[in-house]
């Protein structure tokens, strides 16, 4: 495509070509390159370690793919970026199916890639390459098909049934309080969080369950209805207290981490515990952790941010949360003066997904939460996901691109 | 979609003016801006302050809880040093070895239980899975290690609730790098590992067993190892650091290494060679004389005090310490065991059976015989020297000047002590008649020294006994010397019947090793010396830290008293009790001894000879005693083989033989006096050819006569061949003429035969004689023991048979 001179551009093409935003792509490639540095210190041990294929006692196997995948994850982000994000409002619902198509791809059996019975990945050729969660696309996804249609809630007339019958009646009464409007959402949601949950991958659909909450929520959907899911989730949790064991066992290892009973459990945490507090203020130095050989279960993955703590200190660790937070803010910021509502709702959603994972991540190493199993963006190891992340913030990207430049006077 | 959604919801319906994001602009910022605060800001606020919890306010716990895990505080073993004899051959060596560790429990666990496909199994298949990797398993190191005991294996390999099971032990560095490398291809390290030890190693197995001592898990645990452990065990050193998970050490700059400090090297005085004798020798007289309860000998340099060997038997192999090698002592086991037995029977006061009882004496039984082979006897026991002791009174009186060479001491065979009621026997109940001192002694005279006490009187006696160290410890650099409480009398309670029972060594104890020092303060020049085995004591590179000089704790006699009774010690061996201990060539000194230990039971004797030589310069001394020679029968003096128990019959003529190959040993040239020098070997010269006139001339003058057989002037052929080494003063035959010598010829029994006739009916028979064993004052007493070729045996004309001849002396316990 040969690039247009300006004065041929319309307007929306003008507005597509508009400037990233610096800060927002400043603070994630920070993150990302101390993320990759991180990512090194951590995991070659265990690399080195490791004499299973596709490692081989290869110290630098996990930075390698990882800034591989960086690499090609900025070029994707970057082309994201180009793309008119307008065009996302056709492809939402498009991209939508496709991703449950391929979370019902995890369940076919010859096509899916599972681990210990576990069936959360696809391969990328399906026969071959590298594996991947359909859930982390799942979750985009959906953020943006509920984007896509939530930001014309303003044009979308209330529907009136007729009164004459007591079906109508009924309703009309579930259209006034908003029902009617949230069933297709609530279908999509029901699909996904299924087909994720009994992957099983219960963090993967809490995350959806997450984006897509922000999603609505932002865009004006009656707080009665979180009260209420709120609610009704926190009843549901309490009855798998109960009645489910392995809840119960989770739950009780957060609850006890040092007891008895969490010794094989808790072993995970207390030994992030460890690694926090050997720590400090000023941390042990860059690359001079002992938690991480081999007593931080794979240090490279969820557990990475304690051994950021371990060698860089509290101090490191809060820069690392204040690049987090910025990012976030400014993320919403983004958000804020989007050109439209459907910018706007995307980026809420992706940010919101971003602080999600961000926050459930530290909470779990920190012990503030049960378990889950969240990666930390941009630190723990995975290839294909952090090229989806990056995907995501090409997206924000993309709609920062529309954002008029504040008039000067 | 939406469209189609709500057509299907129902026809007619009617959308009305209102949308249904009324205000949703401000919503939408208000919300956001919400989310913004709170996923922005009010988030990070609990990750904060958590990590500010977990790292600052209650880090202390949880950074020692890390420490504990990561930090890695080894101890680098520091290498044990070598014990090396005086001649610088290993005594004792550390080596490395290995000890083969199974875990059975982890080899359960690493047979997993699922298939390929992830499926697990179903616990059927799961067991009998595992039930075929152990089946394996016990093949395999069957395989490695084709010398183990399978069912032990077996064993091993099924007690999968164990994660300790020790496969073998002491292996060795080959053994070790197969099985290492075994491990390394069936990555079996999670259940298969071997750790290593340290292991003490003797080369020589059994020698001076008690005086080296052995290590047990402590350290050195008796003899020199246990004396010198701190110098021998060296400094551990250690390295804290950080490890990994697996237990691997990280090199990293924050490890801090100490570095071990190997064990010094100890040179011994104590030669194998010798020792080796000392111990053959024992070994040989046990045998010969059925001694019941083991035997002692120690070979000394007397004028320094340097040990050349201590032995005592029954003896161990501190390869393998703990095991019971000794036959007569692991004989006596059940015996003993027995005993215990019956003993705790009788006061069972906690109503065991039978057979928990017979189990307590059995290993009652078996730590009294492992402790019994590990007393050092020289040391350690005390026993009554008998008569050697009389070498130490003599010398006092000699140096007091209350006897001289020339009194005369006359012996009826009994002495009376004033205030003993029965009158003190001699040795030879007949009597020894008049004598001169040396003669005196040379016979172990009782009644003579009994006056010879009485002439030193109790308090001059008592400060002898004290200046040549009867009523100290030598201060030995070997552990357990005996304690000597009650061992001798005060000096205000010794009275005259003691003084009496003393002056021929009875009734007080002291250690064979204190009597080695006193005779040798005897005969050295007058200087008690203090004995010691270790040399030096040196590094691993060789530089010497500490070398034992010779030290004396006090002259005791003059040079020219201890000159006097060494030459009259010298005579007991030439021609008196001591004549059995005789070597031609060597002038050998010394004293008989006989002690009876009357506290055990009767006819409990121990028999023993003090000798040294040469007599004019002592180089070695040598103690050898027997500890209960066994009796023909109840209240007999004399052994099963007929021999009359004494240190005289028995001791000195073991000791003899080994003296003189110590001797030998040490490169002590021989000096003959003139009798020994003409029974020395000579050379047969080449008379055939010659006339007879000639060929006599030729053999008188290497000291041989001839006799002739057939006749002629010329000399055919000769007996033996020239060039042959025969005794001198032997007759040689000389055929002349015609005359051929038969080619063989029957050896005559000359056992019982004395000296001459031994030696004439030999001759007679076309062999020579060449004699050994008693001096060559032969006289009507001595006769022929034993000869090399045995009576009635054919043998070529001309060969020597070595005679060996015995003087049955009466120098046995009286009293």
């Amino acid at each position: 495509m040969a690039r247009k001179a300006k004065r041929d551009l319309t307007m929306e093409e003008q507005l597509a070509r508009g400037p990233l935003d610096l800060p927002f792509l400043m603070l994630v490639l920070l993150l990302l390159g101390i993320g990759l540095v991180m990512l090194f210190s951590a995991s070659y041990y265990t690399a080195f370690r490791d004499s299973t294929k596709p490692v081989l006692n290869n110290p630098y196997y996990y930075i390698q793919h990882q800034a591989a995948y960086a690499m090609a994850g900025l070029v994707g982000m970057y082309i994201v970026s180009r793309i008119n994000y307008q065009h996302f409002r056709w492809m939402a619902p498009l991209a939508l199916i496709a991703s449950i198509g391929l979370l019902v791809l995890c369940y076919i059996p010859g096509l899916n890639a599972p681990i210990n019975g576990v069936r959360r990945w696809l391969r990328v050729f399906l026969v071959a390459g590298p594996t991947f969660q359909p859930s982390e696309i799942a979750k985009v996804t959906v953020v943006l098909f509920f984007s896509a249609r939530l930001c014309k809630r303003d044009t979308e007339k209330q529907l009136r049934f007729t009164r004459r019958t007591g079906t109508g009646r009924m309703l009309n009464f579930l259209e006034k309080i908003g029902f009617l409007e949230l069933v297709p959402y609530g279908v999509v949601l029901v699909v996904v969080l299924g087909l994720v949950v009994f992957e099983p991958h219960v963090s993967g659909a809490l995350l959806v369950a997450v984006g897509a909450a922000a999603v609505l929520l932002v865009s004006g959907i009656s707080l009665w209805w979180f009260i209420g899911i709120g609610g009704f989730g926190a009843a549901l949790v309490g009855l798998m207290y109960v009645t489910t064991d392995y809840v119960k066992y989770k739950i009780g290892i957060w609850l006890d981490p040092w007891g008895a009973d969490a010794q094989s459990g808790g072993y995970q945490f207390r030994q992030g515990i460890y690694s926090i507090a050997s720590g400090g203020l000023l941390g042990r130095g860059l690359g001079q952790s002992d938690q991480k050989y081999g007593f931080v279960p794979e240090p490279e993955n969820d557990m990475i941010f304690s051994i950021v703590v371990e060698e860089l200190g509290l101090v490191g660790a809060f820069m690392i949360l204040l690049l987090f937070s910025l990012l976030i803010l400014r993320g919403y910021w983004l958000a804020l003066h989007a050109r439209d509502k459907f910018g706007t709702l995307t980026i809420v959603g992706i940010i919101t997904l971003l602080a999600a994972q961000v926050f459930l991540n530290i909470s779990v190493i920190t012990g503030m939460i049960p378990n889950t199993g969240i990666s930390l963006p941009f630190f723990s190891y995975g290839g294909t996901a952090l090229m989806i992340q990056l995907a995501e913030i090409g997206m924000v990207l993309s709609i920062s691109r529309q954002i008029p430049a504040p008039r000067k006077d | 979609m939406r469209s189609k959604y709500e057509r299907g919801l129902k026809q007619g319906v009617k959308p009305t003016a209102a949308t249904r994001g009324t205000h949703s602009k401000r919503s939408i910022f208000r919300r956001t801006l919400f989310l913004m605060v709170l996923c922005g800001m009010v988030i990070f606020i609990p990750l904060g302050w958590k990590l500010w919890d977990i790292a600052i306010v209650n880090c202390e716990a949880y950074q020692k809880a890390a420490q504990n895990q990561h930090g890695l505080d080894f101890v680098i073993p520091a290498e044990r040093g070598k014990i090396y004899d005086r001649n610088s051959n290993v005594m004792a060596m550390s080596t490395t070895v290995y000890t083969l560790i199974l875990s059975p429990r982890d080899l359960v666990k690493s047979v997993s239980n699922k298939d390929e496909e992830g499926n697990t199994l179903s616990d059927e298949v799961y067991q009998a899975k595992v039930a075929a990797r152990q089946d394996q398993m016990v093949e395999e190191l069957m395989n490695l290690i084709p010398d183990l005991d399978r069912q032990e294996v077996e064993g091993h390999v099924h007690a999968t609730k164990m994660a300790y099971r020790e496969i073998k032990v002491n292996i060795e560095e080959e053994e070790h790098k197969r099985i290492q490398e075994y491990i390394v291809e069936n990555k079996a390290s999670s259940y298969l590992y071997q750790i290593a030890g340290s292991k003490r190693y003797y080369p020589y197995s059994g020698l001076a067993a008690q005086a080296l001592g052995f290590v047990n898990a402590n350290g050195g645990a008796y003899g020199i190892e246990a004396v010198y452990n701190d110098v021998l065990e060296g400094t551990a050193g250690r390295v804290v650091t950080t490890r990994t998970a697996a237990g691997t050490e990280r090199y990293n700059s924050y490890a801090e290494y100490i570095d071990a400090v190997n064990g010094y090297n100890i040179t011994l005085t104590i030669d194998t060679t010798i020792q080796s004798y000392l111990e053959k020798t024992l070994e040989e007289g046990i045998k010969d004389f059925e001694v019941q309860d083991g035997a002692f000998a120690i070979a000394m340099n007397p004028k320094t005090g340097a040990i050349y060997g201590i032995a005592s038997s029954p003896d161990f192999d501190p390869n393998n310490y703990g095991r019971i090698t000794n036959e007569l002592l692991s004989s006596q086991l059940d015996e003993s065991a027995a005993a215990i037995f019956e003993k705790l029977k009788a006061s069972n006061t906690e109503n065991l059976t039978d057979s928990q009882l017979m189990e307590k004496a059995e290993s009652q039984a078996y730590s009294d015989a492992v402790n019994t082979q590990w007393r050092n006897k020289a040391i350690d026991s005390r026993y009554e020297p008998g008569s050697v002791f009389k070498a130490i009174v003599l010398a006092a009186a000699l140096e007091e000047g209350v006897v001289s060479e020339n009194d005369h001491f006359f012996c009826s065979g009994e002495a009376v002590v004033p205030g003993y009621p029965k009158p003190i026997k001699c040795s030879n109940t007949r009597g020894h008649k008049d004598q001169n001192l040396a003669k005196a002694v040379a016979n172990s005279c009782n009644p003579a020294f009994i006056e010879i006490g009485k002439r030193l009187g109790v308090d001059t006696f008592y400060d002898y006994f004290e200046a040549f160290g009867m009523l100290e410890n030598t201060g030995i650099d070997l552990p357990g010397e005996a304690s000597l409480a009650g061992a001798v009398w005060s000096r205000d309670k010794m009275s005259n019947v003691d003084l009496a029972v003393a002056s021929f060594g009875q009734r007080f104890e002291i250690t064979p090793l204190q009597m080695i020092c006193g005779f040798s303060a005897v005969i050295n020049g007058g200087n008690l010396v203090k004995p010691y085995v270790v040399q030096s004591v040196s590094t691993q590179d060789g530089t010497v830290v500490q070398n034992t000089q010779p030290e004396v704790v006090r002259q005791v006699i003059s040079k020219q008293t201890s000159q006097r009774a060494a030459d009259i010690l010298e005579q007991v061996v030439a021609t008196g009790s001591g004549n059995n201990g005789y070597v031609a060539g060597y002038r050998i000194g010394g004293k008989t001894g006989t002690s009876e230990v009357k506290t055990v039971d009767l006819d409990h004797y121990v028999v023993s000879f003090m000798g040294y030589a040469p007599a004019d310069d002592p180089q070695v001394i040598v103690l050898l005693a027997y500890d209960h020679p066994k009796v023909k029968e109840p209240g007999s003096n004399y052994g099963p083989s007929g021999v009359y128990i004494s240190g005289g019959n028995m001791a000195a003529k073991k000791a003899g033989p080994l003296i003189a190959q110590i001797l030998d040993y040490l490169g002590i040239e021989k000096t003959y006096s003139t009798e020994e020098a003409a029974a020395a070997d000579v050379v047969m010269p080449k008379v055939t050819g010659l006339s007879v006139t000639k060929a006599e001339d030729d053999l008188s003058r290497v000291n041989l006569r001839f006799r002739t057989i057939g006749e002629g002037e010329t000399v055919s052929r000769q007996i033996p061949a020239a060039g042959t080494r025969i005794p001198g003063g032997s007759t040689v035959i000389l055929y002349l003429g015609d005359s051929a010598p038969e080619a063989s010829g029957t050896v005559p029994d000359v056992r019982g035969m004395t000296y001459e006739n031994a030696k004439n009916a030999l001759e007679k028979a076309g062999f020579f004689m060449r004699a050994s064993g008693a001096s060559v004052y032969y006289g009507n007493t001595t006769t022929a023991e034993s000869q090399s070729i045995a009576g009635g045996v054919a043998a070529v004309t001309g060969t020597v048979v070595d005679v060996k001849f015995f003087n049955q002396v009466e120098d046995g316990y009286a009293g």
